[in-house]
C-alpha cells in the first residue's frame, strides 16, 4: 500500500468514528469536548507546518487563532457582516497578519523567532486587556477589542435558532468538516512542492538558496499556509462560544497545544492529530490535579524532547522499519 | 581556448571580509564545453570564489558576466536560476529527504523562478529528476535518506540535483575528497558523462591527477590571487606552481604520471 492511500484510509476510518460519535455518546459534554478537541487539532496541525515541516519555532500560532476570532467577532459586531463570511474573512486576516510575522523573523534563527513571536502574542494581550476606553456604549462601555471581557454578540451560524436542543451537535459537524478540510490541506502542502522548499529549507538554508528556493518567498509562503485554517478555527471558537476574550493568549493553553504537537511527532503528517487526541484525553481523566496541569505539561514535553524527539509518529515508523526489514 | 563569447568571463573579481582579502582582482574566462580545473594550496581563495560566482558571498570587486549577463550582484538563487549549479566541498544535502527528493528539489525549484509553486510536483519534473538521478548512477539509492547516505553517494547526489536545475555551468568544489581510488574513478566517470551532456564545468580539487586528467585548462591560485593558467601539461614545468604548491617530490610523481598517460608537453 503506497503512503498515500494509507493515508486516506486512517483518515476515512477517523472521519467514519467520527461521524457516529453523536449518535452513540449523545451527551452535550462529551460532543461540546469532541468540538473544541477538532478546534485545537486545526490549530496544531497547521502549526506543525510551520513547527515540524518548516522546523520554524514559531510561537504565534495561538495569535493568529485570536487574530481571526478577533477579526470575525468584530466584522459581526460592528458591521454586521453574517458569521459565514466573516470567518473565511477572519482566516484571510490571519494570513495577511501571519505573512507580517513572518517577514518579522525572516533573519531571526531558532531560539530568537521563538522569542519573537511570543513577545508578539504578549504585546496583543496587554494591549486588549489593559484598554479601558469606552469605544462604543451601544450596549454599556466597550473598549474597541472587548478588553478584559473580550467581545460577544456578534452573530451566529443560525443553528442554535434552527436545533434550540441540539444546536451544539451540527456546530460538532461543521468542526469536523472544518478539521477534515485543513487536514487535507496540511496533507497536501507537506507531500506537495511547497512542503519540499519548506523541507529543504529547514534541512539546509544555504544549499536550498542554491538549489533556487528563495528563503524570502517560502518563510512568508509557510506562515501564510499556516494562518488561514488557524484563523478559520479562530473565528469558529468565537462562534461557538458566543463570545472572543483575551483567554485565548493563555500560556497555559499554548503549552497544551505546544505538548499536542511535541508528543504526536513534530513534522510528521498524522503525530499532531494523534497527540492531540491523546492529550485531550488525557487533560478529560485528569481533571482533578488541574493545579498540577502545567507542570504535569512542562514535564510530559521536556520527557519527549529527551527521549523521543520524533514523538509517537516516530515509534510508528520504526516499528514498520522493523517489520519491512523482518519480511516474514 | 575560450571562444568568442565565454559562457563565463570573470573581470577583476575581488572579495575581501573587512582587511582580509581572500580573492584579489582575478580575471579569467570558461568557453563553453570546457572543464576548468583550480589548484592551489589551502586558504588561496578557491572556494570563496565559488562562494562569488554563486552568489551566496557576493563579490566586493568586478564583475562576472554568464554568457554576457551580469549576475555579479544577483541573489543566489537567481544564479541557480541563469543557469549556474553547484556541488559543495562538505556533504550538503537535505538530510532528512530522500535521495529522489533531493534531485526534485533541483528539477521543480532550480529551473526558473516560479511566481506561484504548484499544486503537485507534477510528473515531468519526476521524471527529470529520475534522469539526473540516472546520469551519475544512484538509481537503485533513490528511495534511501540522504543523511543515511555513504559519502561518494553523498558526492553523487549534489551532482545529480545540481545536474537537475539542468545548469550551463556546473561548479564543483572538491568532488572528490576523501575518496578511494575507485571512487574517484566512478566520480571521474560521472563528470565526463555531465561534460558529454553539454555542461561547462569548473572544478576545485587538490587530487592532481584527478585534476589534470579532466582538465581541459588548468589555473593556479596563490593569496586570492592567479599564480599559473594554462594547459595541465605545463603545470609541472612552472616553477612557481611547483615551489608554492606542488613540491619537489608531488611534482615528480605528477609528471610521471602524466608522462605515463601521454599528457606532458616537454619544454
Amino acid at each position: 500500500m503506497t503512503p498515500i492511500r494509507r493515508d486516506i484510509l486512517i483518515g476515512l476510518i477517523c472521519i467514519a468514528v467520527a461521524l457516529i460519535v453523536p449518535f452513540v455518546f449523545g451527551g452535550r459534554y462529551v460532543v461540546t469536548q469532541a468540538t473544541v478537541f477538532f478546534v485545537w487539532a486545526i490549530v496544531v496541525v497547521q502549526w506543525n507546518l510551520v513547527l515540524g515541516v518548516g522546523g520554524i519555532f514559531s510561537l504565534a500560532q495561538m495569535a493568529l487563532f485570536a487574530i481571526g476570532g478577533y477579526a470575525t467577532a468584530m466584522l459581526g459586531f460592528y458591521l454586521k457582516v453574517p458569521m459565514l463570511v466573516a470567518i473565511p474573512l477572519g482566516g484571510l486576516i490571519a494570513v495577511v497578519a501571519g505573512m507580517i510575522i513572518g517577514l518579522a523573523c525572516l533573519r531571526l534563527r531558532g531560539p530568537y523567532v521563538a522569542l519573537l513571536t511570543l513577545a508578539i502574542a504578549q504585546v496583543m494581550y496587554v494591549l486588549i486587556v489593559n484598554d479601558t476606553g469606552c469605544f462604543t456604549n451601544v450596549s454599556g462601555c466597550m473598549p474597541l477589542f472587548g478588553g478584559v471581557r473580550g467581545i460577544g454578540q456578534f452573530g451566529d451560524l443560525g443553528f442554535r435558532s434552527l436545533f434550540p436542543s441540539k444546536w451544539y451537535i451540527a456546530h460538532y459537524y461543521v468542526a469536523l468538516g472544518l478539521l477534515a478540510l485543513a487536514f487535507v490541506f496540511s496533507v497536501a502542502v507537506i507531500r506537495g512542492p511547497l512542503g519540499l522548499a519548506f523541507k529543504a529549507l529547514r534541512d539546509s538554508p544555504g544549499y536550498a538558496l542554491s538549489r533556487g528556493i528563495s528563503r524570502f518567498k517560502y518563510q512568508l509562503w509557510i506562515f501564510a499556509v499556516s494562518a488561514f485554517f488557524t484563523g478559520i478555527a479562530g473565528g469558529f471558537y468565537a462562534v461557538h462560544f458566543r463570545v472572543i476574550g483575551p483567554t485565548v493568549f493563555s500560556f497555559s493553553l499554548l503549552l497544551f497545544l505546544i505538548a499536542m504537537i511535541v508528543v504526536g511527532g513534530m513534522g510528521s503528517i498524522w503525530g499532531p492529530l494523534l497527540g492531540a487526541a491523546l492529550l485531550m484525553l488525557a487533560d478529560e481523566g485528569m481533571k482533578e490535579f488541574s493545579d498540577y496541569r502545567n507542570i504535569g505539561l512542562g514535564l510530559l514535553i521536556t520527557l519527549f524532547v529527551i527521549a523521543w524527539p520524533r514523538g509517537l509518529a516516530g515509534w510508528f515508523d520504526r516499528l514498520r522499519a522493523l517489520r519491512t526489514s523482518n519480511p516474514d | 581556448m575560450a571562444a568568442a563569447v565565454p559562457l563565463l568571463s570573470c573581470r577583476n573579481v575581488g572579495k575581501s571580509f573587512g582587511a582580509l582579502t581572500a580573492v584579489n582582482n582575478l580575471s579569467f574566462d570558461v568557453g563553453a564545453g570546457e572543464i576548468l580545473g583550480i589548484g592551489g594550496p589551502n586558504g588561496a581563495g578557491k572556494t570563496t570564489l565559488f562562494e562569488v560566482i554563486s552568489g551566496l558571498n557576493p563579490a566586493t570587486a568586478g564583475e562576472i558576466r554568464l554568457a554576457g549577463e551580469d549576475i555579479t550582484r544577483l541573489a543566489p538563487e537567481a544564479i541557480c536560476h541563469a543557469g549556474i549549479a553547484r556541488t559543495f566541498q562538505l556533504n550538503a544535502g537535505f538530510d532528512s529527504l530522500t535521495a529522489r527528493e533531493n534531485v526534485q528539489v533541483g528539477a521543480y525549484f532550480g529551473r526558473e523562478n516560479r511566481a506561484m509553486p504548484t499544486f503537485r510536483i507534477g510528473a515531468a519534473t519526476k521524471k527529470l529528476a529520475d534522469e539526473a538521478l540516472a546520469l551519475v548512477g544512484l538509481e537503485a539509492s533513490a528511495d534511501r535518506i540522504t543523511g543515511k547516505l555513504p559519502v561518494l553517494e553523498r558526492k553523487l547526489l549534489m551532482m545529480a540535483s545540481a545536474m537537475a536545475t539542468r545548469p550551463k555551468l556546473l561548479l564543483m568544489d572538491e568532488p572528490v575528497g576523501g575518496l578511494t581510488a575507485k571512487e574517484i574513478d566512478r566520480v571521474m566517470q560521472a563528470v565526463r558523462t555531465i561534460k558529454a551532456a553539454g555542461v561547462t564545468i569548473i572544478l576545485i580539487e587538490h587530487v592532481m591527477r584527478f585534476l589534470v586528467q579532466l582538465s581541459d585548462r588548468v589555473m593556479i591560485m596563490h593569496h586570492g590571487e592567479k599564480l599559473f593558467e594554462g594547459a595541465p601539461g605545463n603545470l609541472v614545468n612552472d616553477r612557481a606552481v611547483v615551489e608554492v604548491y606542488l613540491g619537489k617530490g608531488a611534482s615528480e610523481r605528477l609528471k610521471s604520471f602524466m608522462q605515463a598517460a601521454g599528457a606532458v608537453s616537454h619544454g
